[in-house]
């Protein structure tokens, strides 16, 4: 293998803690989200399309965005002028960064099971663990593969959706 | 939101009604990229994006082109059924000017008793009818006459049933 060595195959299965996301369900952000998703369904804003999911509810994914940079964090713009600074940090979703010397990233995929949206005013916590890394060759050279599981749920655990994503190094 | 449909009116083979967005700009890239917060640079910043990702251009976000997966599936679905899984891979890029045709077509049906499991072959065509997002999906549908799916989803509910499954006739 080339770039992936015994320190990353040890980081499958590191976990992070039970998260609470940035803020509660805002409707000004689910608002903002489905506007620019372009998916305007009634339930995210008529009453009367909420009712049966308990009240207005997000789009499906954004619990996925409530991670948000907090209060009085650095800023992920400060280092944007570096050469192969992309805006994207390679310890996802807080867990050990993983090093690889591949300075382009992009999003392989998602693999989502749904059970329940997550309802405005409603708090949101997640759980990651790295589920898998590996590399491949592929057209524009070896790529590196990983991928991590996230779990969603609300404040008493009922779960909202699980995830995993496939990121690619190359 | 589409009338309900119900899992007695459907057969293997059958294609979803299509889902059409677009052309989608520079501009709802951006609005994309700062109402989901990130910064990843091949999304606006056009120098980068070709000079340091070797790129052509720009690209839409693969995490927008979710959402319209989702919708497709969730606007067929009605507040009725339920999707339950879906899972893509970001094959292939799409770039600024393009309108994207999002489709689905029944590949197998599975009978739970009350409630029937549909699994969907999915993906997203450009002008050009390519390829960029192939993937697959799974909704849970109520029958004609029957109950609704029970929210939040509950994948007890097809527990313990004998699923007869159609296959697509090949």
């Amino acid at each position: 293998m080339k770039y992936i060595t015994e320190e990353h195959l040890a980081l499958i299965g590191a976990e992070t803690e039970l998260t609470e996301a940035t803020h509660e369900v805002q409707s000004s952000e689910t608002r903002r989200f489905y506007q620019a998703a372009m998916d305007p369904a009634p339930r995210y804003f008529d009453d009367k399309a909420g009712a049966r999911f308990g009240g207005n509810v997000a789009p499906p994914v954004f619990p996925l965005y409530m991670f948000r940079r907090g209060h009085g964090t650095p800023d992920p713009l400060a280092t944007i002028d570096q050469p192969d600074a992309d805006g994207h940090t390679r310890a996802f979703r807080g867990l050990p960064e993983i090093k690889v010397d591949l300075p382009r990233l992009l999003n392989g995929g998602y693999e989502y099971e749904f059970f329940r949206y997550a309802r405005l005013g409603e708090r949101v916590f997640r759980k990651s663990r790295y589920r898998d890394i590996y590399e491949r060759e592929g057209k524009s050279g070896t790529m590196v593969f990983v991928r991590f599981d996230d779990i969603y749920q609300t404040e008493d655990g009922t779960p909202l959706l699980n995830l995993t994503t496939t990121v690619i190094l190359r | 939101m589409m009338n309900p449909v119900y899992f007695d009116d459907l057969k293997a083979g059958d294609a979803l009604p299509s889902l059409r967005q677009g052309p989608i700009s520079t501009a709802h890239i951006m609005r994309w990229s700062a109402a989901s917060e990130n910064w990843h640079r091949i999304h606006f910043d056009r120098e980068y994006a070709v000079g340091h990702d070797k790129l052509p251009n720009v690209i839409i976000n693969g995490s927008w082109k979710q959402n319209v997966l989702v919708q497709l599936l969730t606007d067929w679905a009605g507040d009725t059924g339920w999707l339950w899984k879906i899972g893509f891979q970001f094959r292939g890029m799409n770039l600024p000017g393009e309108t994207l045709q999002v489709w689905g077509k029944i590949l197998t049906l599975e009978d739970h008793g009350v409630y029937g499991v549909v699994n969907l072959e999915i993906g997203v065509l450009n002008d050009a009818e390519n390829e960029s997002t192939p993937g697959t999906a799974t909704v849970v549908l109520p029958k004609r006459n029957g109950p609704a799916v029970p929210y939040p989803f509950d994948t007890s509910i097809l527990k313990g049933k004998t699923a007869n499954t159609k296959a697509v006739a090949t």
